[in-house]
Protein backbone atom coordinates (compact mmCIF):
# COMPACT_ATOMS: atom_id res chain seq x y z
CA UNK A 1 0.00 0.00 0.00
CA UNK A 2 1.44 3.64 -0.78
CA UNK A 3 1.13 6.60 0.87
CA UNK A 4 -0.03 8.86 -1.45
CA UNK A 5 1.96 12.72 -1.58
CA UNK A 6 4.13 11.43 1.77
CA UNK A 7 7.55 12.33 1.14
CA UNK A 8 10.55 12.20 3.51
CA UNK A 9 11.56 16.31 3.82
CA UNK A 10 15.23 17.31 3.88
CA UNK A 11 13.86 20.60 5.73
CA UNK A 12 13.13 19.57 8.86
CA UNK A 13 14.81 16.19 9.53
CA UNK A 14 16.43 15.25 12.94
CA UNK A 15 17.22 11.86 11.56
CA UNK A 16 15.84 10.61 8.06
CA UNK A 17 13.30 13.30 7.49
CA UNK A 18 10.61 10.39 8.12
CA UNK A 19 8.59 12.15 10.58
CA UNK A 20 8.84 15.46 9.11
CA UNK A 21 7.43 14.17 6.06
CA UNK A 22 4.80 12.31 7.90
CA UNK A 23 3.76 15.21 9.48
CA UNK A 24 3.15 17.74 6.45
CA UNK A 25 0.49 16.47 4.55
CA UNK A 26 -1.29 15.83 8.07
CA UNK A 27 -0.61 19.55 8.69
CA UNK A 28 0.65 18.46 12.37
CA UNK A 29 3.41 19.32 14.05
CA UNK A 30 6.24 16.92 13.41
CA UNK A 31 7.12 16.52 16.88
CA UNK A 32 3.77 14.90 17.73
CA UNK A 33 4.47 12.45 15.08
CA UNK A 34 8.14 11.80 16.67
CA UNK A 35 5.99 11.62 19.99
CA UNK A 36 3.81 8.66 18.77
CA UNK A 37 6.91 6.71 17.28
CA UNK A 38 8.95 7.19 20.32
CA UNK A 39 5.77 6.05 22.50
CA UNK A 40 5.36 2.74 19.76
CA UNK A 41 9.31 2.15 20.90
CA UNK A 42 8.40 1.16 24.24
CA UNK A 43 6.30 -1.67 22.51
CA UNK A 44 8.76 -4.53 21.75
CA UNK A 45 10.60 -1.91 20.01
CA UNK A 46 7.65 -1.17 17.31
CA UNK A 47 8.49 1.85 17.11
CA UNK A 48 12.14 1.02 15.85
CA UNK A 49 11.39 -1.49 13.47
CA UNK A 50 8.07 1.08 12.36
CA UNK A 51 10.39 4.24 11.49
CA UNK A 52 12.75 2.18 9.63
CA UNK A 53 9.82 0.50 7.59
CA UNK A 54 8.55 3.95 7.15
CA UNK A 55 11.95 5.22 5.86
CA UNK A 56 12.10 2.30 3.31
CA UNK A 57 8.34 3.34 2.23
CA UNK A 58 8.49 7.07 1.67
CA UNK A 59 10.24 7.91 -1.34
CA UNK A 60 13.38 11.01 -1.00
CA UNK A 61 12.02 14.29 -2.85
CA UNK A 62 14.53 13.30 -5.61
CA UNK A 63 13.62 8.95 -6.30
CA UNK A 64 12.03 7.36 -9.37
CA UNK A 65 10.05 5.17 -10.12
CA UNK A 66 12.33 1.83 -10.12
CA UNK A 67 13.75 2.66 -6.67
CA UNK A 68 10.22 3.47 -4.93
CA UNK A 69 8.81 0.06 -6.43
CA UNK A 70 11.99 -1.71 -4.51
CA UNK A 71 11.81 -0.17 -1.30
CA UNK A 72 8.04 -0.57 -1.15
CA UNK A 73 8.24 -4.23 -0.74
CA UNK A 74 10.70 -4.33 1.99
CA UNK A 75 8.88 -0.98 3.90
CA UNK A 76 5.74 -3.03 3.85
CA UNK A 77 7.25 -5.95 5.56
CA UNK A 78 8.47 -4.03 8.08
CA UNK A 79 5.90 -2.13 8.72
CA UNK A 80 3.39 -5.25 9.13
CA UNK A 81 6.15 -6.47 11.78
CA UNK A 82 6.25 -3.37 13.84
CA UNK A 83 2.46 -3.61 13.81
CA UNK A 84 2.41 -7.03 15.08
CA UNK A 85 4.92 -6.00 17.67
CA UNK A 86 3.29 -3.09 18.68
CA UNK A 87 -0.19 -5.11 19.20
CA UNK A 88 1.41 -7.86 21.00
CA UNK A 89 3.43 -5.30 23.12
CA UNK A 90 0.63 -3.39 24.53
CA UNK A 91 -1.14 -6.88 25.62
CA UNK A 92 -3.40 -7.99 22.91
CA UNK A 93 -3.67 -12.28 21.64
CA UNK A 94 -3.00 -13.78 19.13
CA UNK A 95 -6.52 -14.14 18.55
CA UNK A 96 -7.03 -10.61 17.82
CA UNK A 97 -3.70 -10.49 15.96
CA UNK A 98 -4.35 -13.02 13.16
CA UNK A 99 -8.02 -11.50 11.84
CA UNK A 100 -6.33 -8.04 12.16
CA UNK A 101 -3.49 -9.80 9.58
CA UNK A 102 -6.52 -11.26 7.69
CA UNK A 103 -8.37 -7.99 7.36
CA UNK A 104 -5.54 -5.74 6.29
CA UNK A 105 -4.12 -8.18 3.45
CA UNK A 106 -8.75 -7.84 2.60
CA UNK A 107 -8.30 -4.03 2.58
CA UNK A 108 -4.70 -4.28 0.62
CA UNK A 109 -6.75 -6.74 -2.25
CA UNK A 110 -9.78 -5.09 -2.33
CA UNK A 111 -8.13 -1.80 -3.76
CA UNK A 112 -6.75 -3.83 -6.36
CA UNK A 113 -8.80 -5.83 -9.08
CA UNK A 114 -9.79 -8.67 -6.68
CA UNK A 115 -12.26 -6.91 -4.55
CA UNK A 116 -14.73 -9.56 -3.78
CA UNK A 117 -11.70 -11.46 -2.46
CA UNK A 118 -10.89 -8.84 -0.43
CA UNK A 119 -14.58 -8.13 0.91
CA UNK A 120 -14.41 -12.26 2.17
CA UNK A 121 -10.97 -11.64 3.63
CA UNK A 122 -12.49 -8.85 5.75
CA UNK A 123 -15.30 -10.63 6.58
CA UNK A 124 -13.68 -13.70 7.66
CA UNK A 125 -11.73 -11.70 9.92
CA UNK A 126 -14.33 -10.09 11.71
CA UNK A 127 -16.32 -13.69 11.92
CA UNK A 128 -12.59 -14.92 13.59
CA UNK A 129 -12.08 -11.81 16.24
CA UNK A 130 -15.95 -12.44 17.28
CA UNK A 131 -16.04 -16.41 17.69
CA UNK A 132 -12.71 -16.80 19.16
CA UNK A 133 -13.39 -13.97 21.90
CA UNK A 134 -17.10 -14.63 21.88
CA UNK A 135 -16.25 -16.71 25.74
CA UNK A 136 -13.25 -13.89 27.13
CA UNK A 137 -14.36 -11.34 28.94
CA UNK A 138 -11.79 -8.08 28.38
CA UNK A 139 -11.56 -8.76 24.82
CA UNK A 140 -15.02 -9.34 24.38
CA UNK A 141 -14.85 -5.73 24.70
CA UNK A 142 -12.94 -5.34 21.82
CA UNK A 143 -15.80 -6.77 19.23
CA UNK A 144 -17.41 -3.46 18.33
CA UNK A 145 -14.33 -2.11 17.20
CA UNK A 146 -13.01 -4.85 15.27
CA UNK A 147 -16.36 -4.51 13.31
CA UNK A 148 -15.19 -0.92 13.04
CA UNK A 149 -12.33 -1.34 11.94
CA UNK A 150 -13.32 -4.00 9.21
CA UNK A 151 -16.16 -1.51 8.16
CA UNK A 152 -13.30 1.02 7.75
CA UNK A 153 -11.22 -1.03 5.55
CA UNK A 154 -14.17 -1.36 3.45
CA UNK A 155 -15.29 2.23 3.18
CA UNK A 156 -11.80 3.87 3.51
CA UNK A 157 -10.60 3.47 -0.13
CA UNK A 158 -13.92 4.43 -1.51
CA UNK A 159 -13.84 7.41 0.94
CA UNK A 160 -10.87 8.19 -0.04
CA UNK A 161 -11.72 8.55 -3.76
CA UNK A 162 -14.32 10.68 -3.22
CA UNK A 163 -11.92 13.17 -1.69
CA UNK A 164 -9.50 12.89 -4.68
CA UNK A 165 -12.68 13.60 -6.73
CA UNK A 166 -13.38 16.67 -4.68
CA UNK A 167 -9.92 18.21 -4.76
CA UNK A 168 -9.74 17.30 -8.15
CA UNK A 169 -12.84 19.88 -9.03
CA UNK A 170 -11.44 22.51 -6.64
CA UNK A 171 -8.55 22.41 -8.39
CA UNK A 172 -10.19 22.87 -11.96
CA UNK A 173 -12.52 25.79 -10.34
CA UNK A 174 -9.20 27.37 -9.66
CA UNK A 175 -7.07 27.21 -12.75
CA UNK A 176 -10.61 28.53 -13.82
CA UNK A 177 -10.68 31.73 -11.45
CA UNK A 178 -6.82 32.30 -12.69
CA UNK A 179 -7.36 31.51 -15.96
CA UNK A 180 -10.70 34.30 -15.22
CA UNK A 181 -8.40 37.02 -13.57
CA UNK A 182 -5.15 36.97 -15.94
CA UNK A 183 -5.91 35.95 -19.51
CA UNK A 184 -9.38 37.19 -19.47
CA UNK A 185 -8.78 40.91 -18.07
CA UNK A 186 -5.61 41.07 -20.39
CA UNK A 187 -7.88 40.25 -23.67
CA UNK A 188 -10.16 42.78 -21.94
CA UNK A 189 -7.55 45.84 -21.96
CA UNK A 190 -6.13 44.46 -25.39
CA UNK A 191 -9.84 45.26 -27.10
CA UNK A 192 -9.26 48.89 -25.59
CA UNK A 193 -6.32 49.41 -28.09
CA UNK A 194 -6.40 49.29 -31.78
CA UNK A 195 -8.05 47.54 -34.77
CA UNK A 196 -5.85 44.44 -35.15
CA UNK A 197 -5.49 43.30 -31.66
CA UNK A 198 -9.27 43.79 -31.25
CA UNK A 199 -10.25 41.05 -33.35
CA UNK A 200 -7.82 38.79 -32.20
CA UNK A 201 -8.84 39.55 -28.78
CA UNK A 202 -12.24 39.65 -29.19
CA UNK A 203 -11.91 35.75 -30.76
CA UNK A 204 -9.85 34.50 -27.81
CA UNK A 205 -12.49 35.99 -25.23
CA UNK A 206 -14.92 34.14 -26.58
CA UNK A 207 -12.73 30.98 -27.10
CA UNK A 208 -11.73 30.98 -24.04
CA UNK A 209 -14.99 31.68 -22.35
CA UNK A 210 -16.64 28.64 -24.37
CA UNK A 211 -13.89 26.56 -22.89
CA UNK A 212 -14.25 27.83 -18.80
CA UNK A 213 -18.19 28.25 -19.13
CA UNK A 214 -19.07 25.77 -21.07
CA UNK A 215 -22.72 26.28 -22.60
CA UNK A 216 -24.67 22.87 -23.55
CA UNK A 217 -24.97 23.38 -27.44
CA UNK A 218 -28.70 22.24 -27.41
CA UNK A 219 -29.11 23.56 -31.00
CA UNK A 220 -31.46 26.24 -29.98
CA UNK A 221 -32.45 29.68 -31.40
CA UNK A 222 -30.49 31.11 -28.54
CA UNK A 223 -27.22 29.13 -29.58
CA UNK A 224 -27.62 29.73 -33.69
CA UNK A 225 -27.68 33.81 -32.83
CA UNK A 226 -24.75 33.37 -30.59
CA UNK A 227 -23.25 31.70 -33.56
CA UNK A 228 -24.36 34.41 -36.10
CA UNK A 229 -23.19 36.90 -33.56
CA UNK A 230 -19.45 35.36 -33.74
CA UNK A 231 -19.22 35.15 -37.12
CA UNK A 232 -20.08 38.78 -37.62
CA UNK A 233 -17.65 40.18 -34.99
CA UNK A 234 -14.91 37.78 -36.97
CA UNK A 235 -15.88 39.26 -40.49
CA UNK A 236 -16.54 43.16 -39.12
CA UNK A 237 -13.81 43.26 -36.12
CA UNK A 238 -17.34 45.05 -34.31
CA UNK A 239 -18.73 43.15 -30.50
CA UNK A 240 -21.81 41.79 -30.32
CA UNK A 241 -22.95 41.66 -27.13
CA UNK A 242 -25.94 39.01 -26.87
CA UNK A 243 -28.50 38.76 -24.17
CA UNK A 244 -31.07 35.83 -23.57
CA UNK A 245 -33.95 35.50 -21.45
CA UNK A 246 -35.46 32.64 -23.50
CA UNK A 247 -34.82 30.35 -25.77
CA UNK A 248 -36.95 28.02 -28.27
CA UNK A 249 -35.77 24.65 -30.33
CA UNK A 250 -34.72 25.58 -33.96
CA UNK A 251 -37.18 25.07 -36.53
CA UNK A 252 -38.04 26.44 -40.10
CA UNK A 253 -39.16 29.63 -38.74
CA UNK A 254 -36.72 30.18 -35.91
CA UNK A 255 -34.33 29.51 -38.84
CA UNK A 256 -35.33 32.25 -40.66
CA UNK A 257 -35.59 34.64 -37.73
CA UNK A 258 -31.71 33.92 -36.81
CA UNK A 259 -31.20 34.37 -40.59
CA UNK A 260 -33.22 37.90 -40.70
CA UNK A 261 -30.99 39.04 -36.97
CA UNK A 262 -27.71 38.13 -39.21
CA UNK A 263 -28.08 40.30 -41.63
CA UNK A 264 -29.52 42.85 -39.21
CA UNK A 265 -26.44 42.37 -37.12
CA UNK A 266 -24.18 42.91 -40.77
CA UNK A 267 -26.09 45.86 -41.58
CA UNK A 268 -25.40 47.13 -38.63
CA UNK A 269 -21.45 46.25 -38.50
CA UNK A 270 -21.14 47.39 -41.95
CA UNK A 271 -23.20 50.80 -42.37
CA UNK A 272 -23.68 52.30 -38.46
CA UNK A 273 -20.25 53.35 -37.60
CA UNK A 274 -20.23 51.64 -34.24
CA UNK A 275 -18.12 49.45 -32.29
CA UNK A 276 -21.00 47.70 -30.46
CA UNK A 277 -24.12 46.05 -31.53
CA UNK A 278 -26.92 44.99 -28.78
CA UNK A 279 -28.83 41.60 -29.76
CA UNK A 280 -31.48 40.39 -27.19
CA UNK A 281 -33.20 37.09 -27.99
CA UNK A 282 -36.30 35.89 -26.68
CA UNK A 283 -38.46 32.80 -27.32
CA UNK A 284 -39.98 34.57 -30.12
CA UNK A 285 -38.57 37.21 -31.00
CA UNK A 286 -34.70 39.18 -31.70
CA UNK A 287 -34.12 42.59 -31.52
CA UNK A 288 -30.77 44.41 -33.03
CA UNK A 289 -29.69 47.76 -31.73
CA UNK A 290 -27.05 50.15 -32.40
CA UNK A 291 -26.05 53.50 -31.72
CA UNK A 292 -24.91 54.33 -34.64
CA UNK A 293 -25.29 57.18 -37.36
CA UNK A 294 -29.63 55.64 -38.23
CA UNK A 295 -30.78 56.19 -41.64
CA UNK A 296 -33.79 57.08 -43.60
CA UNK A 297 -35.47 54.68 -44.74
CA UNK A 298 -37.28 56.33 -47.71
CA UNK A 299 -34.12 57.04 -49.26
CA UNK A 300 -32.44 53.55 -49.25
CA UNK A 301 -32.34 52.30 -52.74
CA UNK A 302 -34.66 50.08 -54.53
CA UNK A 303 -31.49 48.01 -55.43
CA UNK A 304 -30.49 47.61 -51.93
CA UNK A 305 -31.76 44.23 -50.95
CA UNK A 306 -30.78 43.55 -47.80
CA UNK A 307 -33.58 45.26 -45.85
CA UNK A 308 -36.58 44.48 -48.70
CA UNK A 309 -35.59 40.79 -49.05
CA UNK A 310 -33.04 39.50 -46.21
CA UNK A 311 -34.64 40.73 -43.57
CA UNK A 312 -38.44 41.61 -44.07
CA UNK A 313 -39.31 39.12 -46.59
CA UNK A 314 -37.92 36.54 -45.09
CA UNK A 315 -39.80 37.14 -41.98
CA UNK A 316 -42.89 37.81 -43.48
CA UNK A 317 -42.82 34.41 -45.63
CA UNK A 318 -42.79 32.69 -42.22
CA UNK A 319 -45.74 34.59 -40.77
CA UNK A 320 -43.73 36.68 -39.05
CA UNK A 321 -42.98 40.77 -38.59
CA UNK A 322 -39.89 42.60 -39.14
CA UNK A 323 -40.00 46.10 -37.93
CA UNK A 324 -36.72 48.73 -38.64
CA UNK A 325 -36.72 51.82 -36.06
CA UNK A 326 -34.38 54.45 -36.87
CA UNK A 327 -33.45 58.34 -36.79
CA UNK A 328 -30.20 59.84 -38.80
CA UNK A 329 -27.99 60.58 -36.11
CA UNK A 330 -29.87 57.91 -33.06
CA UNK A 331 -29.25 54.55 -34.14
CA UNK A 332 -31.21 51.71 -35.06
CA UNK A 333 -33.35 49.14 -33.57
CA UNK A 334 -34.83 45.97 -35.74
CA UNK A 335 -37.26 44.06 -34.11
CA UNK A 336 -37.66 41.06 -35.43
CA UNK A 337 -40.80 38.17 -34.35
CA UNK A 338 -42.26 35.25 -35.14
CA UNK A 339 -45.56 36.65 -33.94
CA UNK A 340 -48.65 38.22 -35.56
CA UNK A 341 -51.60 40.01 -33.37
CA UNK A 342 -54.70 38.27 -34.14
CA UNK A 343 -55.86 41.24 -36.30
CA UNK A 344 -52.66 40.90 -38.68
CA UNK A 345 -51.39 44.06 -37.73
CA UNK A 346 -47.42 43.81 -37.08
CA UNK A 347 -46.41 43.20 -33.61
CA UNK A 348 -43.49 44.68 -31.84
CA UNK A 349 -43.04 42.02 -28.70
CA UNK A 350 -43.20 38.27 -29.06
CA UNK A 351 -46.60 36.59 -27.38
CA UNK A 352 -44.01 35.28 -24.54
CA UNK A 353 -43.27 38.85 -23.24
CA UNK A 354 -45.82 39.65 -20.79
CA UNK A 355 -46.58 43.42 -21.42
CA UNK A 356 -47.86 45.13 -24.27
CA UNK A 357 -46.01 47.82 -26.27
CA UNK A 358 -46.93 51.23 -26.39
CA UNK A 359 -45.02 52.69 -29.27
CA UNK A 360 -46.10 52.62 -32.63
CA UNK B 1 -16.81 65.06 -6.36
CA UNK B 2 -17.59 61.36 -5.88
CA UNK B 3 -14.96 59.55 -3.72
CA UNK B 4 -14.09 56.43 -5.22
CA UNK B 5 -12.11 53.31 -4.15
CA UNK B 6 -10.72 50.74 -6.53
CA UNK B 7 -10.31 47.18 -5.43
CA UNK B 8 -9.14 45.12 -8.34
CA UNK B 9 -6.05 42.82 -8.50
CA UNK B 10 -4.49 43.57 -11.33
CA UNK B 11 -2.63 46.87 -11.15
CA UNK B 12 -2.59 47.29 -15.26
CA UNK B 13 -6.49 47.44 -14.95
CA UNK B 14 -6.54 49.23 -12.20
CA UNK B 15 -4.30 52.25 -14.47
CA UNK B 16 -6.92 51.92 -17.01
CA UNK B 17 -9.91 52.47 -15.02
CA UNK B 18 -8.10 55.63 -13.52
CA UNK B 19 -7.28 56.80 -17.25
CA UNK B 20 -10.97 56.36 -18.07
CA UNK B 21 -12.71 58.18 -15.28
CA UNK B 22 -13.95 61.19 -16.36
CA UNK B 23 -14.28 64.61 -14.49
CA UNK B 24 -15.90 64.84 -10.99
CA UNK B 25 -14.72 61.75 -9.65
CA UNK B 26 -11.39 61.30 -7.61
CA UNK B 27 -9.80 58.21 -6.97
CA UNK B 28 -9.20 57.96 -2.73
CA UNK B 29 -7.53 54.82 -2.74
CA UNK B 30 -6.92 51.54 -4.62
CA UNK B 31 -6.65 47.97 -2.95
CA UNK B 32 -5.91 44.48 -4.69
CA UNK B 33 -6.90 42.04 -2.11
CA UNK B 34 -10.02 41.50 0.40
CA UNK B 35 -7.78 42.26 3.26
CA UNK B 36 -6.43 45.16 1.83
CA UNK B 37 -9.74 46.38 0.85
CA UNK B 38 -11.80 46.15 4.00
CA UNK B 39 -10.12 48.02 6.65
CA UNK B 40 -9.38 50.82 3.77
CA UNK B 41 -12.84 50.92 3.01
CA UNK B 42 -13.80 51.38 6.49
CA UNK B 43 -11.17 54.16 6.74
CA UNK B 44 -11.67 56.57 3.88
CA UNK B 45 -15.47 55.68 3.91
CA UNK B 46 -15.86 56.56 0.16
CA UNK B 47 -19.07 57.22 -1.75
CA UNK B 48 -18.31 54.01 -4.22
CA UNK B 49 -16.52 51.44 -4.20
CA UNK B 50 -15.41 49.91 -8.17
CA UNK B 51 -15.40 46.13 -6.87
CA UNK B 52 -13.66 43.19 -9.02
CA UNK B 53 -15.78 40.17 -8.40
CA UNK B 54 -12.37 37.54 -8.64
CA UNK B 55 -9.66 39.00 -5.82
CA UNK B 56 -6.48 36.93 -5.43
CA UNK B 57 -7.60 36.12 -1.63
CA UNK B 58 -11.47 35.95 -2.30
CA UNK B 59 -14.17 36.97 -3.50
CA UNK B 60 -15.88 40.37 -3.95
CA UNK B 61 -19.17 39.53 -2.05
CA UNK B 62 -16.72 39.04 0.97
CA UNK B 63 -15.75 42.62 0.90
CA UNK B 64 -19.07 43.93 0.81
CA UNK B 65 -20.19 41.78 3.59
CA UNK B 66 -17.37 42.85 5.58
CA UNK B 67 -17.62 46.47 5.40
CA UNK B 68 -21.32 47.15 4.87
CA UNK B 69 -22.58 46.85 8.61
CA UNK B 70 -20.14 49.26 10.05
CA UNK B 71 -20.13 51.29 6.36
CA UNK B 72 -24.15 51.13 5.14
CA UNK B 73 -23.69 54.32 3.02
CA UNK B 74 -20.44 52.97 0.98
CA UNK B 75 -22.10 52.00 -2.28
CA UNK B 76 -20.67 49.24 -4.32
CA UNK B 77 -20.45 49.09 -8.50
CA UNK B 78 -19.35 45.56 -9.35
CA UNK B 79 -16.98 44.83 -12.38
CA UNK B 80 -16.39 42.12 -14.07
CA UNK B 81 -15.33 40.45 -17.48
CA UNK B 82 -17.05 37.66 -16.15
CA UNK B 83 -20.96 36.97 -17.77
CA UNK B 84 -20.94 33.75 -15.76
CA UNK B 85 -24.53 34.07 -13.33
CA UNK B 86 -23.43 32.55 -10.76
CA UNK B 87 -20.50 35.62 -10.22
CA UNK B 88 -23.58 37.90 -11.44
CA UNK B 89 -25.77 37.08 -8.90
CA UNK B 90 -23.37 36.80 -5.94
CA UNK B 91 -22.26 40.09 -5.89
CA UNK B 92 -25.87 41.79 -5.95
CA UNK B 93 -26.65 38.99 -3.44
CA UNK B 94 -24.32 40.27 -1.13
CA UNK B 95 -25.64 44.02 -1.69
CA UNK B 96 -23.72 45.80 -5.21
CA UNK B 97 -26.00 48.58 -6.47
CA UNK B 98 -24.78 47.61 -9.53
CA UNK B 99 -22.89 45.29 -12.19
CA UNK B 100 -20.89 46.10 -15.19
CA UNK B 101 -18.67 44.07 -17.34
CA UNK B 102 -14.89 45.49 -18.19
CA UNK B 103 -15.75 45.94 -21.73
CA UNK B 104 -17.73 48.83 -20.63
CA UNK B 105 -16.31 52.37 -22.20
CA UNK B 106 -14.88 55.30 -20.05
CA UNK B 107 -17.83 57.50 -20.28
CA UNK B 108 -20.52 54.92 -19.80
CA UNK B 109 -18.36 53.56 -16.57
CA UNK B 110 -18.30 57.56 -14.91
CA UNK B 111 -22.03 57.67 -15.78
CA UNK B 112 -22.33 54.65 -13.77
CA UNK B 113 -20.37 55.28 -11.18
CA UNK B 114 -22.53 59.06 -10.87
CA UNK B 115 -25.74 56.87 -10.90
CA UNK B 116 -24.28 54.45 -7.99
CA UNK B 117 -23.20 57.69 -6.19
CA UNK B 118 -26.83 58.93 -6.60
CA UNK B 119 -28.43 55.83 -4.79
CA UNK B 120 -29.59 54.29 -7.68
CA UNK B 121 -29.10 51.10 -9.48
CA UNK B 122 -27.04 50.12 -12.19
CA UNK B 123 -28.04 47.39 -14.54
CA UNK B 124 -26.12 46.47 -17.81
CA UNK B 125 -28.22 44.62 -20.48
CA UNK B 126 -26.56 41.04 -19.77
CA UNK B 127 -27.73 41.54 -15.81
CA UNK B 128 -31.19 42.62 -16.79
CA UNK B 129 -31.17 39.96 -18.87
CA UNK B 130 -30.50 37.61 -15.99
CA UNK B 131 -32.83 39.37 -13.90
CA UNK B 132 -35.99 38.63 -16.19
CA UNK B 133 -34.51 34.92 -16.44
CA UNK B 134 -34.78 34.76 -13.16
CA UNK B 135 -38.30 35.91 -12.38
CA UNK B 136 -39.58 34.67 -15.56
CA UNK B 137 -43.31 34.73 -15.15
CA UNK B 138 -44.51 31.40 -14.67
CA UNK B 139 -47.07 29.54 -12.39
CA UNK B 140 -48.33 31.77 -9.79
CA UNK B 141 -46.10 31.76 -6.83
CA UNK B 142 -48.08 30.80 -3.61
CA UNK B 143 -46.55 32.98 -1.18
CA UNK B 144 -45.17 36.82 -1.07
CA UNK B 145 -46.28 37.35 -4.54
CA UNK B 146 -44.98 41.33 -3.53
CA UNK B 147 -41.60 40.26 -3.17
CA UNK B 148 -41.12 37.38 -5.35
CA UNK B 149 -42.29 38.87 -8.85
CA UNK B 150 -41.83 41.80 -11.03
CA UNK B 151 -44.92 44.33 -11.94
CA UNK B 152 -45.69 44.43 -15.76
CA UNK B 153 -43.85 48.15 -15.80
CA UNK B 154 -40.89 46.39 -14.12
CA UNK B 155 -40.15 43.39 -16.40
CA UNK B 156 -40.89 45.70 -19.59
CA UNK B 157 -38.20 48.42 -17.97
CA UNK B 158 -35.83 45.20 -17.76
CA UNK B 159 -36.78 44.40 -21.12
CA UNK B 160 -35.43 47.47 -22.66
CA UNK B 161 -32.33 47.75 -20.86
CA UNK B 162 -31.86 43.71 -21.98
CA UNK B 163 -31.62 45.57 -25.58
CA UNK B 164 -29.15 47.87 -25.10
CA UNK B 165 -31.69 50.94 -24.16
CA UNK B 166 -29.99 53.62 -21.79
CA UNK B 167 -32.55 55.12 -18.85
CA UNK B 168 -33.48 57.80 -20.86
CA UNK B 169 -34.18 56.61 -23.84
CA UNK B 170 -36.51 53.84 -22.10
CA UNK B 171 -37.80 56.87 -20.17
CA UNK B 172 -38.71 58.44 -24.25
CA UNK B 173 -39.94 55.20 -25.25
CA UNK B 174 -42.68 54.18 -22.37
CA UNK B 175 -43.49 58.14 -21.90
CA UNK B 176 -42.16 58.19 -18.13
CA UNK B 177 -39.60 60.40 -16.67
CA UNK B 178 -36.01 59.21 -16.01
CA UNK B 179 -36.72 59.37 -12.38
CA UNK B 180 -39.41 56.84 -12.60
CA UNK B 181 -37.36 54.89 -14.95
CA UNK B 182 -34.82 55.15 -11.89
CA UNK B 183 -37.26 53.89 -9.05
CA UNK B 184 -38.37 50.84 -10.93
CA UNK B 185 -34.81 49.47 -11.72
CA UNK B 186 -34.17 50.05 -7.84
CA UNK B 187 -37.19 48.81 -7.11
CA UNK B 188 -36.65 45.71 -8.94
CA UNK B 189 -32.34 45.98 -7.13
CA UNK B 190 -34.43 45.60 -4.09
CA UNK B 191 -36.03 42.84 -4.84
CA UNK B 192 -33.46 40.80 -5.77
CA UNK B 193 -31.75 41.07 -2.84
CA UNK B 194 -34.86 40.71 -0.28
CA UNK B 195 -36.02 37.51 -2.29
CA UNK B 196 -33.96 34.52 -1.07
CA UNK B 197 -37.00 32.29 -2.30
CA UNK B 198 -39.20 30.77 -5.08
CA UNK B 199 -38.72 32.35 -8.37
CA UNK B 200 -34.74 33.17 -7.84
CA UNK B 201 -34.27 30.39 -5.92
CA UNK B 202 -35.47 27.57 -8.31
CA UNK B 203 -33.86 29.65 -11.11
CA UNK B 204 -30.36 29.26 -9.65
CA UNK B 205 -31.04 25.81 -8.45
CA UNK B 206 -31.76 25.37 -12.15
CA UNK B 207 -28.15 26.30 -12.97
CA UNK B 208 -26.33 24.26 -10.07
CA UNK B 209 -25.70 28.16 -8.50
CA UNK B 210 -26.75 26.84 -5.10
Amino acid sequence: MRIPQVERTGDESVIAGVCAGIARPLAVDPNFVRLMFALLAFASGAGIVAYVGAWALLPAPGDGEPARRRRRVLGTVLLVWSAILALGGVGLSDSLLFPLLIAGAGGVLMRRESRVVGVVLVTIAIALFVTHNSRGTASTLLAPGAVAIGLLVVAGPWAWRLANERARAEERADLAARVHDSVLQTLTLIQKQPEDARRLARRQERELRGWLYPAVASGSLADAVDRAAAEIEELHGVRVEVVHTGDAPLDERSQALVLAAREAMANAARHAGVEEISVFVDTTAVYVRDRGTGFDPEAVGADRQGIAESIRGRMERVGGTARIVTTPGEGTEVELSLARRLDGAPQAEGSALPTAEQQP
Amino acid sequence: MIRVVLVDDHDLFRAGVRAQLGDGIEIVGEAASVQEAVPMIKELDPDVVLLDVHLGDGTGDAVIVQVSPERPAVRFLALSVSDAPDDVIGVIRAGAHGYVTKAISGPDLTDAVTRVAGGDAVFSPRLAGFVLDAFRSGEATASDPELDQLTAREREVLQLIARGYRYKEIAARLHLSPRTVESHVSAVLRKLQLSSRHELTRWAAERRLI
